[in-house]
């Protein structure tokens, strides 16, 4: 009998389970994760595997794991125990392994190699950045050149510490500046705290506008396969209002973001998912040549449909996104332990990975207090009806049968329909399977797949669109030309 | 008329202060008697008095991340009444338009507006200062108004009365907070640059409460009639404004267009009183084939001369404003586009002038029906005796104020330039026909 063990414990990580579990091979599955997931759990049980709870970013208590329950093959879920080395420990010791390495890993690791990395090998859809050593050294631009910036830990801390300033009115360009300064310091001081894995702790980069999507990929180094692009809702209050999360929901429907199956109204193009994988590709193969290690596992461009390149990176992903994997899981045809055995012995383009025509959305319910206040979210007990669509995300089985809430999105909320505004009915209605016993309020986003949202979505689309093919029949297609007065004409890009 | 804002930061390392005079410098065509400016942060302080934002906010020696402010066209009769005023010793508000009665509260008439309405938010509250209990409060309050309150919690209430009278929008700034305020422009001037819509309207009916936490929607009320102020689009909001999600200048460029099909007249030239009646002015001129000129200048600071409590003052403004540029109207037939008419004395004085310096003849056209009623719901309507559109005839009115030719916009081109239906409109300055609050 097939055994797999899957490493983490989010809402990502209970699809990836509900996947497995739907398989016909039907896999003992394993799980080891510092959080029991009440969901994941019952899987496992059902399954007859074992959770163990340990730290999964540790790279001997994975294998450790691994060779107890005897597995054929581990799945890592989140990005940490890339970048701690899980899966190369795994590799070493003859455990296959879908994971991206700690070395091609860095692509998500340290958001400034990425940015190196992509101008290197020109790759388009690149920003233009800065990167910093220390604080000190990043003042002088704060206070000099930043205009319109968005200003990054250099390295993926949890998905914290980004923060997006507009700066184009010069009379309230003071404050601004203020709190560029102040979050730089913060960035230095607090996010990067305890990571001294990399040298450059700050990231600058233009900021740019236009709509958002994630292109997950599977890839065994050698094939890149696209799953459906989705689209994440960072804000953390209905009407994209409130502070950055890691995402209070996802919408998607057939490969472009379409309105719905039989409604060509979308939001990208064909061609644009056809070159935002071609950028993908690309990003792999560079990492593969730079590192001279293989990619095995999941790729993701977290991008946007930008005015001045089309498809552009904002970030890479070395896993599936959280929610997104429950868009994409939600809708795979094929068989995950097929496609990850092809992965395994890189034959993935031997195979067809195929999706079913229909729009999903997730819908995240969080504790208040997330995301900028963590503490006050965490330790509340938690009652959730469970249904089908219902994914638990951060929550801890205790002992005595409690689920606690880990201070992050508690549930995850799936809708499946024949268009995006249907399926977000369905979402909304499972957002009211959780409350807090001790009357702590949560909290989830009513407008996410709504009509109105999308037709917004579209619209702001629409206009990046305009702009971009304008500068592509220009020849001017990511390329800035600068008059500078006194010092002549400057192009980049 | 008062432009209302209300600024939510979640991060308390911003100061909303130049956030906050900038965004009521949007919002300064609504009001020019007093400004108020309230931060609440670690601290909680308000700067307040009389004049133009620029005058009364020039130095704000204070911070916070959130903030209320207000620019309101009344002289207040007291400091403490100064928008936004305190509603209870821990909640403040700045409301546009009024209030006209509050449920289970015998209304004071020898007291003053706003004490009235402290003392009702008392008996309502019973010493309550939850953000909740505030928006509850509202919601049991009769009238025609937009209201923002804060409390010593740091929390933050948005709403509108179920007709929607008065018109509030909701802005965006990146993921750092909400912005709340009257009209539209204020998210262009202080907001996120968004190229899609600025900002969303707030529906009647609804209410928006931030915390600390959470940036809550909250709807109070199943009503689904409607009466918006009609005068928003002819005169109060900006050109640059939406209300209620129609293009303030839209509507312009439509009764321009109404003016042209209503009242054609031959002539040489178009002109349009600053700066309200600019757009009428442009599209009676595209619509005809007349050509537009500009036919006055401006001296001094840019004032609406129409919210100036006294007469001096308006005709001050009207002389300083409207210096008529000769060459453009010398030995011309004009038509002279203005936006309304309350008494008609600023259009003799302007008539006046143009005739003084050269005009052949003058044809007035109206973007807006007869004023005959007041407004109850704040908008500064001057005594029915002094209204020349409810005792004159149009011909009568050409005499007086010297023209050759007067016409307003019929009450249904306003409607139809408008967009929307009659029975979704509060018309009474134009017809005394008031919905029911």
């Amino acid at each position: 009998m097939l055994k797999v063990l899957l490493v983490g414990s989010g809402g990502r990580e209970h699809a990836i389970a509900k996947a497995f579990y739907k398989s016909g091979y039907e896999p003992k599955l394993f799980c080891v994760s510092e959080l029991v997931n009440p969901g994941i759990s019952k899987i496992v049980k059902e399954t007859g595997g074992e959770y163990y709870v340990g730290n999964p970013n540790d790279p001997e208590t994975v294998f450790q794991a691994a060779v107890r329950a005897g597995v054929d093959f581990v799945f890592v879920g989140p990005e940490e125990p890339n970048f701690r080395g899980v899966p190369d420990k795994l590799e070493e010791e003859d455990v296959p392994c879908i994971g991206a390495n700690r070395e091609v890993a860095e692509i998500e690791m340290s958001k400034a190699s990425m940015r190196d990395l992509q101008w290197k090998y020109m790759i388009p859809g690149r920003l233009w950045y800065k990167k910093f050593r220390t604080f000190e050294e990043a003042v002088p631009y704060v206070e000099e050149y930043a205009e319109s910036v968005a200003l990054k830990p250099a390295r993926q801390v949890g998905g914290k510490g980004v923060k997006v300033i507009e700066d184009f009115q010069v009379y309230l360009r003071e404050d601004k500046k203020k709190v560029k300064k102040q979050h730089v310091e913060s960035i230095y001081k607090d996010y990067m705290k305890g990571y001294d894995d990399m040298d450059f702790k700050i990231l600058i980069e233009e900021r740019v506008w236009g709509p958002e999507y994630t292109l997950q990929c599977f890839t065994d180094g050698r094939t890149v396969v696209p799953m459906p692009a989705v689209q994440d809702n960072k804000h953390a209050f209905d009407g994209d209002l409130g502070p950055e999360t890691g995402g209070m929901g996802s919408i998607a429907c057939g490969m472009n973001l379409r309105w719905g199956v039989n409604d060509d109204r979308a939001i990208l193009t064909d061609e644009e998912i056809e070159k935002s994988t071609e950028i993908v590709r690309m990003m792999v193969e560079a990492i593969q040549k730079e590192t001279g290690r293989k990619y095995h596992g999941v790729v993701a461009g977290q991008m946007m449909l930008t005015s001045i390149w089309g498809p552009t990176i904002i970030e890479m992903y070395s896993r599936l996104g959280d929610p997104e994997a429950l868009n994409v899981l939600a809708v795979l045809k094929t068989d995950l332990v097929e496609i990850c055995e092809a992965i395994i012995e890189e034959r993935l383009n031997a195979i067809k990975v195929e999706f079913e025509e229909k729009a999903t959305v997730v819908k995240a319910v969080s504790p208040e207090g997330y995301p900028l206040s963590r503490d006050l979210a965490k330790g509340h007990p938690a009652i959730v009806n469970e249904e089908e669509g219902v994914f638990w995300a951060s929550a801890h089985l205790k002992e005595n049968g409690v689920i606690e809430t880990g201070g992050s999105r508690l549930i995850e909320c799936l809708g499946v329909a024949e268009s995006i505004p249907e399926a977000s009915l369905i979402a909304e209605r499972l957002t009211s399977k959780a409350r807090l016993a001790d009357g702590w309020g949560l909290f989830h986003r009513s407008d996410i797949g709504s009509e109105k949202s999308l037709e917004r979505r579209i619209m702001l689309a629409n206009m990046a669109r305009e702009i971009y093919k304008y500068r592509e029949r220009k020849g001017i297609l990511g390329k800035r030309i600068i008059w500078i007065p006194g010092k002549g004409l400057e192009e980049v890009g | 008329m008062t432009g209302i804002l209300g600024i939510y930061l979640f991060d308390e390392r911003w100061n909303a202060g130049s956030f906050g005079a900038y965004g009521l410098m949007a919002l300064q065509h609504r009001g020019q008697e007093t400004v108020g400016l309230e931060l609440l942060g670690k601290n909680r302080r308000k700067v307040s008095g009389e004049g133009l934002v620029e005058d009364v906010l020039n130095k704000v020696g204070f911070e916070g991340h959130i903030c209320l402010g207000a620019v309101s066209p009344y002289p207040a009769e007291a400091e403490e009444d100064i928008q936004p005023f305190m509603l209870s010793e821990k909640v403040s508000v700045a409301i546009d338009g009024k209030v006209t009665a509050v449920e289970n509260y015998n209304w004071n008439d020898s007291l003053r507006y706003e004490e009235n309405l402290r003392r009702a938010f008392e008996k309502f509250s019973k010493g309550s200062n939850d953000i909740g209990v505030v928006k509850d409060f509202f919601d049991n309050c009769k009238g025609g108004f937009a209201y923002i309150a804060v409390n010593d919690k740091n929390e933050m209430v948005a709403g509108r009365d179920p007709l929607g009278v008065k018109p509030l929008a909701l802005g965006k700034f990146g993921f750092e907070g909400g912005i709340v305020a009257s009209e539209t422009c204020v998210m262009d001037v202080i907001g996120e640059r968004v190229p899609i819509s600025p900002a969303e309207n707030i529906e009647p009916g609804w209410a928006m409460i931030f915390t600390p936490f959470s940036a809550k929607w909250i709807k109070s009320s199943n009503c689904h009639k409607r009466a918006y102020c009609s005068f928003e689009y002819v005169y109060l909001a900006r050109p640059d404004s939406y209300v209620n999600d129609i293009p303030i200048y839209r509507v312009r460029r439509d009764v321009g267009k109404k003016l042209a099909e209503e009242s054609r007249v031959d002539a040489d030239v178009v002109i349009g009183v600053p700066e309200t009646a600019i757009p009428f002015a442009m599209a009676y001129s595209n619509e005809t084939g007349i050509p537009i000129e500009k036919g006055f200048e401006l001296t001094g600071r840019r004032v609406r001369s129409a919210l100036r409590p006294d007469q001096f003052e308006r005709l001050k403004g009207v002389q300083l404003k409207l210096n008529v540029i000769s060459e453009a109207v010398k030995g011309k037939r004009v038509v002279l586009i203005d936006d309304s008419v309350v008494r008609g004395n600023t259009l003799a004085n302007i008539v006046y002038l143009m005739k003084e310096k050269g005009a052949k003849e003058i044809h007035v056209r109206i973007g807006s029906p007869h004023i005959i009623s007041h407004c109850p719901f704040g908008v500064e309507v001057p005594p029915e005796d002094e209204l020349i559109g409810r005792h004159l005839s149009e011909e009568k009115i050409a005499e007086v104020v010297g023209a050759d030719s007067f016409k307003y916009l019929s009450l249904e081109g306003l409607v139809e330039a408008i967009g929307l239906r009659e029975d979704e409109l509060c018309l009474g300055c134009f017809n005394c026909v008031y919905p029911e609050v």
